[in-house]
């Protein structure tokens, strides 16, 4: 798949494909393309060209949380249930909220702290138990217990046969985690394989001519 | 439609959780009904105009046995404001449109006026356009009624000079005195020469003598004509109770396309953006609700509430209209017709926002937006097709006028049927060519 916005290229021709039980990270710096990437996978953005093969569950978790601020908790999950289609909402609901142990039910979503309004976020991505699940830098905002609670839910759904792609910053946490590593730079995917076969550039030094103009 | 009823349910929530802007959605038309009314106003009010008048306006003049007191006359004109002034001043104050028209009343105006020999003539100067077509009508107005009093002093002037004609004696027609026979007493003399010994002579006499009382008959006759002939059609005025200029049908017509046009088009434009503010767009199109059921589902919600803001207006018009026993309108009965008016106007200018809003993408963005291009389409929409014609044709593509005349049509014509159908159509061609381009704009949302 590509995608361009206007003239300018988000993402070069790429092929990737993920498989049952697998967890496949995906790294690269600020501006890479991985989001784009990931929104494209979830349907919320078409490919310039290209095609995506997605299986019907699929579960997204944008990187900035995709939740009305003045619903409670409780009440975002059943609407996106009900828009899902989901048979037992209360169920689904309930499972959601188990899953990412969030209690905070009587209280608009907007007044949550940053990282329950981001565990709010993963939840509904996970109404309707999903196959395959899009994460966008899930550990951005949670705390060392949330983020072992995380890793512990992508491992229960590895367990059941299914597939997760989740965008990272954090090639330690990918090493980890994941079986697989995607990297992206300016849009051009620049490796793929085991994370462990991955060797980051180290970070440029700051030029000398720059050091010493601010110096 | 189920993605459309949920996603409007959660809508109408989040606007009942919203007490300041809801609030300000039932407060808005009322202020806007208000200060509609008091703009509208001015319409009413009595075009200023300077009164030149070189040689002085006599305070009283007699006209045949009628005395008119002229500076009375035009202080008190109803239908335009006159204000005495110098010729000089009068030129400068119509060049910066201070007053909207100079009236000179010319020298020998009042002896052309007592002399009823010519009729007297007054001079009226306007600028080209503008308001000048109004006030020249005014005068028109004025100048009638004047001569309507004016001419019953003349046929009671003519009148004296026929019964004069008809009795005889002494008297004066304008300025010229003169003696009179009179057509009775030389019947009384040809009857008295018909019975002359000379037969010759009393056949003259008797042929004359009948001749003057045919005269006599035509004559007594000539009061009635000239009544007649002055005023071939006269203007009856009968006033009764009726509506005050802020309960008027135009003015609740305005009132109430205007709070739609506002509510409406930045509400739908901010309901769209909300979706992109909460960053769910993704969400809903990712599988959920595509955007054409997101936009379908936005023209629905602000429908819905802007319909209702508006029904509320038009009961409070409704209830004034009954607790002040005021006459005229029909405001319970054609409550349903206005409805459907309402809601085909609230569908037009919500799409419109909704457009607004998925071109400006930023909710700053699309309120200014909505604001800097609803109010110039609004006054678009108030210029008249003969005045400026592709002025008239682009307001025409703005639900504006189509839902003033709507409302009005329903509110007050005896037969609605027709020209409300055409303004219901108008406007359900509107919404659904906005809605179609709004659903194209939205990409542009994400």
């Amino acid at each position: 798949m590509t995608r361009r916005f206007g003239r300018r290229v988000v993402l070069e021709p790429t092929d990737l494909d993920v498989g049952t039980g697998e967890v496949v990270a995906l790294g690269g710096p600020n501006g890479a393309g991985k989001s784009t990437l990931l929104a494209i996978l979830a349907g919320a953005l078409r490919p310039t060209g290209g095609t995506v093969a997605a299986p019907a569950k699929l579960g997204w978790m944008p990187q900035r949380p995709a939740l009305y601020g003045r619903l409670t908790p409780r009440e975002n999950l059943e609407l996106f249930a009900r828009l899902a289609g989901l048979a037992d909402v209360g169920d689904a609901v309930a499972r959601a909220l188990a899953e990412v142990g969030l209690d905070v039910e009587e209280r608009h979503a907007a007044d949550l702290s940053v990282g329950n309004q981001q565990r709010l976020n993963l939840a509904i991505g996970l109404l309707g138990e999903p196959s395959v699940l899009l994460l966008d830098e899930p550990t951005a905002s949670l705390d060392a217990r949330r983020r072992g609670g995380l890793w512990e839910l992508v491992a229960r759904v590895r367990g059941a046969g299914g597939g997760v792609l989740f965008a990272t910053h954090n090639l330690d946490e990918a090493r980890r985690v994941a079986d697989r590593l995607l990297v992206l730079e300016e849009g051009r995917l620049v490796y793929q394989g085991p994370p462990a076969g991955y060797r980051e550039e180290p970070a440029p030094k700051p030029n000398a001519h720059e050091h010493k103009d601010g110096a | 439609m189920r993605a459309i009823r949920l996603l409007l349910g959660k809508d109408v929530r989040l606007l009942r959780r919203s007490p300041a802007l809801a609030g300000a959605l039932v407060v808005y038309p009322l202020v806007v009904a208000l200060l509609v009314g008091l703009v509208v106003r001015y319409a009413g009010e009595r075009p200023r105009v300077a009164l030149v008048a070189p040689e002085g306006l006599p305070s009283v003049i007699v006209v045949g046995k009628q005395t008119f007191d002229l500076q009375q006359l035009f202080a008190g004109a109803k239908e335009v404001k006159l204000v005495r002034m110098p010729a000089a001043q009068a030129d400068h104050q119509l060049a910066s449109g201070q007053v909207l028209a100079i009236l000179t009343v010319p020298r020998g105006f009042t002896s052309d006026l007592r002399g009823l020999e010519r009729s007297p003539k007054l001079i009226l100067r306007t600028t080209r356009g503008g308001l000048s077509t109004r006030v020249v009508e005014k005068l028109r107005s004025f100048v009638y009624s004047t001569n309507l009093d004016l001419q019953k002093a003349y046929i009671q002037a003519n009148l004296a000079a026929v019964d004069l004609l008809l009795r005889g004696g002494g008297g004066t027609i304008g300025q010229t005195r003169f003696s009179l026979l009179g057509v009775r007493r030389a019947r009384a003399e040809l009857a008295a020469l018909a019975r002359s010994p000379d037969p010759a002579v009393a056949s003259r006499a008797k042929k004359l003598g009948t001749f003057m009382g045919q005269l006599t008959g035509a004559v007594g006759q000539v009061g009635t004509f000239l009544r007649a002939t002055a005023n071939p059609i006269q203007l009856v005025h009968v006033e009764q109770g009726g509506r005050s200029w802020i309960l008027s049908a135009q003015v609740q017509a305005y009132a109430l396309a205007l709070a739609l046009a506002f509510v409406a088009v930045l509400l739908g434009a901010g309901a769209i953006v909300a979706e992109r503010e909460e960053n769910v767009l993704g969400r809903l199109v990712g599988g959920l609700a595509g955007f054409g059921r997101l936009v379908a589902e936005k023209i629905a919600f602000v429908t819905l509430v802007a319909a209702g803001l508006g029904l509320l207006l038009a009961l409070v018009f409704g209830l004034i209209v009954e607790l002040g026993h005021v006459s005229g309108g029909q405001p319970w009965q054609r409550v349903p017709l206005l409805l459907a008016g309402l809601l085909l106007a609230a569908a037009a200018f919500g799409a419109f926002g909704v457009l607004v809003g998925a071109l400006a993408r930023e909710a700053g963005t699309a309120t200014l937006f909505a604001f800097l291009v609803a109010l110039p389409l609004t006054l678009v929409s108030l210029v008249p097709k003969g005045t400026a014609p592709v002025v008239a044709w682009i307001g025409a593509l703005f639900p504006f006028g189509h839902a003033v005349h709507a409302f009005t049509v329903a509110l007050y014509d005896t037969h609605p049927a027709g020209l409300f159908a055409r303004e219901c159509a108008w406007l359900a061609a509107l919404a659904v060519g906005y809605g179609l381009a709004a659903r194209v704009a939205a990409r542009r949302l994400l």
